[in-house]
């Protein structure tokens, strides 16, 4: 039984199609990508007009390093080529799910709040304490000569946040959840991006790598050792 | 290929490591681009201390740190896009994602273990076990002698620590995944194993209690200096700042596929700490990361000091007290 999800495969799938101005055969247009199925932890297979491809964890280097599983289609066309592509990426969803992951951050934060709350009694003491024995902290007379603003004294410190704070009679929890929740909006966001980005980005690079001759993938560092024998090399014809 | 001598070791036998300043690249382009980048960091550090130095009380707070600090990657984020250092070590949607997740870790559920667990705990009981009042004489002297003090103190901490990981196994487990990164970013001080990032926390100047403005100054010492560890940005770095201090040149060597490079530039702030103890090797690498290469994804960073200390431990019990199996991960220590 096959379930439909539209919507839930939108979310990590990118489907499309592009006409290439150049009449071509698959065999040649495959061969023309094919650097980008040379490189670390892909497999492939050619299949007539379609390439249906795997990387598992591809380096950064790699140009598709964010759609980690997918198939090519080439046809033949009067004068052109239709290059049409269904992907998935592992990376949109992980993204995508993120957000969640941060909330369940910002509820971890709230819920050692209400199992450890901070002490307000024992707090006043030894701050009050504290800032009996506290003398000011006189600058160094350098410093003073360079203009060095001075450390507040303790009773300029109480009427400036003191009052506030003391009309509220408050303690600060001991975790804030609020980086949770920032961070929980900064992912929807990058996510956004990607899903819109990402796409665009892998049109670019297959009509580059397939109308373009002087056009090569950025060198992958790992393919320029010269002592350590890459596993994921092109072999050498 | 043969590498070269530096002192007693041989670098860059495994892997390209370029070695000396000599050979080095320079920054391509215009006048205004050639003096940007090369005044840049210079500036931005007496900036920074000038701001902390004269900022007034009321701006003088951790939270301003916090801002300027986030303000200042998005502007070398800018930078990395503007003039990277290597069109390898370009930054992508998924690298920024992966990356800033670790950020996120740091700044959520790490930071509330560390509260339990990490240096908030140990500088409560170091500051409750001894009379730290002896040391009131140190709050005493001239502000920029005690930011300078404790960015050196609490550097040299991380500088044995750094140097422990990759000389004691077991410290190394934890310390080996941030190791895979391919390429160095400006948030790939983030990426590792939590438990590392709790252990490098733990460094000693935070046990001192020094006057909050000190504190803050040595913390913008830290940020206009050791923040450009992982960056991809090519400067023409002053030749004074890359003698005392760590630059991404120094660190891309320490990231390398070359082994012995990577025992050198432990400390992250002050490399003069590494010229001291015989650490220290001048040069650049682009070619980064371990096993050939092998991008290390989230999961395994997560679990690998658990799985492969426990892979290691079997191996040794069975080397000792019954039949020899694999042999742990190379290289180790």
């Amino acid at each position: 039984m096959t379930i439909n999800l539209p919507f839930f495969d939108a979310i990590w799938r990118a489907r499309g199609a592009m006409v290439i101005d150049e009449e071509m055969a698959p065999a040649t247009a495959f061969e023309r990508l094919d650097p980008m199925f040379q490189l670390h932890g892909t497999k492939y297979k050619v299949d007539g007009d379609t390439l249906t491809y795997t990387k598992d964890n591809p380096t950064p280097q790699d140009k598709l390093a964010t759609f980690t599983r997918g198939s090519l289609k080439v046809e033949r066309q009067s004068g052109q080529t239709a290059v049409s592509y269904d992907v998935r990426s592992h990376a949109l969803l992980y993204c995508f799910l993120a957000p969640l992951l941060f909330l369940g951050f910002a509820g971890l934060a709230l819920g050692l709040n209400a199992i450890d709350p901070p002490d307000p009694k024992g707090k006043d003491e030894t701050e009050e304490s504290a800032e009996a024995d506290e003398e000011p902290q006189q600058l160094h007379w350098i410093d003073q000569m360079l203009g060095a603003p001075a450390p507040d004294k303790p009773e300029e410190k109480d009427s400036e946040e003191g009052a506030e704070e003391s009309d509220k009679d408050e303690v600060k929890p001991k975790h804030s959840p609020t980086s949770a929740y920032v961070l929980a909006g900064i992912f929807f966001l990058i996510y956004c991006v990607g899903r819109f980005l990402e796409p665009l980005l892998l049109r670019r690079t297959l009509r580059r790598a397939l109308t373009d001759p002087e056009w090569r993938l950025p060198a992958n560092p790992s393919d320029r050792r010269d002592v350590v024998t890459p596993t994921f090399a092109k072999p050498e014809e | 290929m043969s590498g070269v001598q530096v002192g007693n070791r041989v670098i860059g036998a495994d892997a390209p490591v370029t070695v000396g300043w000599e050979n080095i690249g320079r920054v391509e382009g215009g006048p205004f681009k050639q003096f940007f980048f090369t005044y840049f960091q210079p500036v931005m550090l007496f900036a920074a201390v000038a701001f902390w130095y004269y900022a007034p009380n009321s701006l003088a707070v951790a939270s301003t740190a916090f801002i300027v600090g986030i303000g200042f990657k998005i502007l070398l984020l800018g930078l990395e896009w503007v003039n990277p250092r290597y069109e390898s070590w370009k930054l992508t949607w998924k690298e920024f994602a992966t990356d800033l997740f670790y950020v996120g870790l740091g700044f959520t559920v790490l930071r509330m273990a560390d509260s339990y667990i990490g240096a908030d705990v140990m500088i409560e009981f170091v500051q409750g076990v001894f009379d730290w009042d002896k040391f009131s004489w140190f709050t005493a002297l001239p502000l920029l002698v005690q930011a300078l003090a404790i960015s050196m103190i609490f550097d040299f901490g991380q500088y044995w620590m750094h140097r422990g990981m990759h000389n004691w196994y077991p410290l190394w487990l934890t310390h080996a995944p941030h190791h895979y990164i391919t390429q160095l970013n400006i948030n790939k001080g983030a990426i590792g194993n939590p438990v590392e990032l709790i252990l490098i926390g733990l460094g000693v100047g935070g046990f001192f209690d020094f006057l909050p403005r000190a504190f803050l100054l040595a913390g913008a010492i830290g940020l206009t200096v050791a923040v450009y560890q992982h960056i991809n940005v090519r400067f023409n770095t002053p030749g004074w700042w890359r003698y005392i201090f760590n630059t991404v040149e120094h660190h891309s060597v320490h990231h390398s596929q070359d082994y012995e490079a990577t025992r050198s530039n432990y400390s992250a702030t002050w490399i003069i700490w590494d010229r001291i103890f015989g650490t220290c090797v001048d040069g650049e690498a682009e070619v980064l990361g371990m096993e050939g290469g092998r991008r290390m994804d989230i999961r395994e960073t997560m679990h690998f000091p658990f799985s492969e200390g426990y892979k290691s431990t079997k191996a040794w019990l069975q080397e000792r007290f019954g039949q020899p199996t694999e042999q742990r991960q190379e290289p180790a220590e």
